[in-house]
């Protein structure tokens, strides 16, 4: 009995000292495959597509990548911009405003109102597609911050069609923190990037 | 007699608990069983940033314990350098331009144990060759496997206003190169496990639309597209569902798409924000975030059932997550400026347990992502006006940084 016991004591203080092994190298065969031992290995990375979507195709097709980086001469083709600078830190065309946001908020504020009141009545004399864009600060991450500044491009959306616009002629879309109108870290710059800018898409 | 076998046998249990608890006694046992390495540079001019990969991917790997000197030595012969003797192992290494041979030793025997070649075709993917050779040894040595350092990290990143590129990498950075550029392209996402093709988001047209791209013979096609925003938040195991997030009326919520008949179902409805959406439990479930509680946080839902519960049970602003399986890493801002920079730190949670797991304690840190097999989160780290790219490794609790001097990072995927 007392050779039982000191048996299964031995070995459950041996199980409890045991965790992950360091390999055996005298017991593991080194060469299990016959593969590895002066064999070599051409690494499979074969070469990756260099493409530039302002001259790559546009639909499904099957074109080939290595553009060659005529890239950016007309970043905003489709945007009517000749309104920049309008009444102050305005970034929006064809007549509209830009709304400021609050930080990390997407309803319109009370000291904007004159600008909504504005653009509701350039809404209704627009004849082409307004492009409503919602723009973050930089502090979000990721997906939310997009999410961010689709609603406040919504917000704005929701209070011009309340005014009767057709809401098939409004297109929203969210820029999060890519289209900064200013680039410094001051306060007063973070507030010119939380907004909505409207545009009309050619 | 019995009452010492009870005795041993509380110990016993007392001991065994207190490992699966106690993170300090559990890391001293790990050390105690990694693999012990000295590396020998055999190349004609000594290569310190090749030697630092090496030292990397051994490091990260968890299994091994690198000696910090970069030692000479000759490749054609088999003799180790007598103050190596301690070690369990010595690795070889000669690198030529694109080519590397490597052989490993038992220190304490000389006993060649591994010997190979490595090429690839382009000089400027060596820092692979560093990635393949380690986890060749990692594997023949019997570790649990690392093969996930050979893959691409895909990223997009800010060039100026309403421009970004698409670039891949290395995981340690060492090799960049832009595969997409010209307009605005976001929330790369490999599409499949082999790592054949992205998905991307092209602002080009009037709608943001998604693209599945062959990395390798540019091959593209439009999968969907809405008003509004459309990200890929995730790709199922076998690359036959997409989680979307999308808003088609002006209101992001997530989707799960069907690649093959391209159907798709709108798995959260909530009139604020639901966004990054990442399959848990087999896909049988999903984590994202969303401000339904007045702020950004974490929470879970089944696909089919309508349920949401809260995942994340502190911090106020929880604005972006990853899973594997049922871990769940976030990113909490601990800190509430509107105009300074922020601390960000990660946590790790599952969806089975309201435990938490700081991994990061300084700086701000974004961007989490798990590896293929869950054991390494990758995560960028701000601080001051340098950034990095991070890893840790969530068995070993080893970490480490490499310099990132990129552009503002806007997604990443590995």
């Amino acid at each position: 009995m007392r050779e039982k016991i000191f048996i299964t004591t031995i070995a459950l203080l041996f199980l409890a000292g045991c965790g992950q092994p360091a390999p055996d190298l005298d017991t593991y065969n080194p060469n299990p495959s016959g593969v590895d031992y002066n064999g070599t290995d051409d690494t499979n990375k074969a070469e990756t597509v260099d493409i530039d979507e302002t001259v790559y195709g546009n639909g499904t097709g099957n074109g080939q990548g290595h553009g060659n980086g005529h890239g950016g001469n007309n970043p905003n083709p489709n945007y009517d911009t000749s309104n920049k600078n309008y009444h102050g830190n305005n970034s929006s065309g064809g007549n509209f405003r830009s709304i400021y946001f609050d930080f990390a908020r997407y309803a319109i504020v009370s000291k904007m109102e004159n600008n909504m009141h504005h653009n509701n009545q350039v809404a209704k004399r627009a004849s082409g597609t307004m492009k409503i864009e919602g723009n973050c600060d930089e502090f979000g991450t990721d997906e939310y911050n997009y999410a961010l500044g689709l609603k406040r491009a919504k917000a704005v959306k929701d209070r011009i069609s309340a005014q009767g616009v057709d809401t098939s002629k409004m297109v929203l879309i969210s820029l999060g923190e890519s289209n900064p109108t200013c680039r410094e870290t001051t306060d007063s710059c973070y507030d010119k990037n939380r907004r909505v800018d409207i545009h009309l898409a050619r | 007699m019995k009452y010492l076998l009870i005795l041993l046998l509380s110990i016993n249990f007392l001991t065994s608990n207190l490992w699966g608890i106690d993170a300090k006694i559990r890391i001293e046992k790990d050390v105690e069983h990694r693999g012990r390495i000295a590396l020998v540079d055999c190349s004609s001019s000594k290569n310190t940033k090749f030697f630092k990969i090496l030292q990397a991917d051994l490091k990260i790997s968890g299994h091994f314990l690198a000696n910090k000197n970069q030692y000479k030595g000759d490749f054609s012969n088999d003799y180790i350098l007598p103050n190596l003797k301690s070690q369990d192992y010595v690795l070889k290494y000669k690198l030529n331009r694109s080519k590397l041979s490597v052989k490993l030793f038992q220190a304490s025997t000389n006993k060649q144990i591994f010997k190979k070649d490595y090429n690839i075709p382009q000089s400027n993917k060596v820092p692979f060759l560093a990635h393949k050779s380690i986890s060749d040894i990692n594997k023949l040595l019997g570790y649990p496997d690392i093969s996930w350092i050979n893959r691409y990290v895909v990223y997009a990143v800010y060039t100026r206003a309403k421009h970004s590129e698409i670039r891949l990498a290395d995981y340690t950075f060492n090799y960049t190169k832009t595969i997409v550029k010209g307009g605005l392209n976001l929330f790369p996402k490999w599409a499949d496990k082999n790592q054949k093709s992205i998905y991307y988001t092209s602002y080009r047209e009037l709608r943001p639309t998604l693209y599945k791209l062959n990395i390798y013979n540019g091959s593209k096609r439009k999968i969907a597209s809405s008003e509004g925003m459309m990200v890929c938040s995730d790709v199922s195991k076998n690359g036959s569902k997409l989680l979307l997030t999308m808003a088609p009326n002006g209101q992001p919520d997530i989707y799960e798409f069907k690649v093959g008949s391209r159907s798709k179902r709108k798995i959260t409805n909530f009139n604020g924000i639901d966004v990054n959406g990442k399959y848990i439990n087999n896909e049988s479930g999903i984590v994202f975030i969303s401000n339904r509680l007045g702020y950004p946080n974490v929470f879970k839902k089944s696909i089919s059932g309508s349920g949401v519960s809260q995942v994340a049970h502190h911090g106020r602003n929880n604005s972006a997550c990853d899973a594997h399986g049922s871990n769940i890493v976030y990113v909490a801002r601990e800190s509430n400026s509107a105009f300074r920079q922020n601390k960000f730190n990660l946590y790790l949670t599952s969806s089975r347990s309201s435990s938490r797991r700081a991994l990061t304690t300084t700086g701000a840190n974004q961007f989490p992502r798990f590896n293929t097999d869950g054991s390494v989160v990758l995560f960028i780290k701000q601080r001051a006006n340098s950034s990095s790219i991070g890893y840790t490794n969530l068995n070993s609790r080893q970490s480490l940084l490499f310099p990132f001097n990129g552009r503002k990072v806007q997604s990443i995927d590995w």
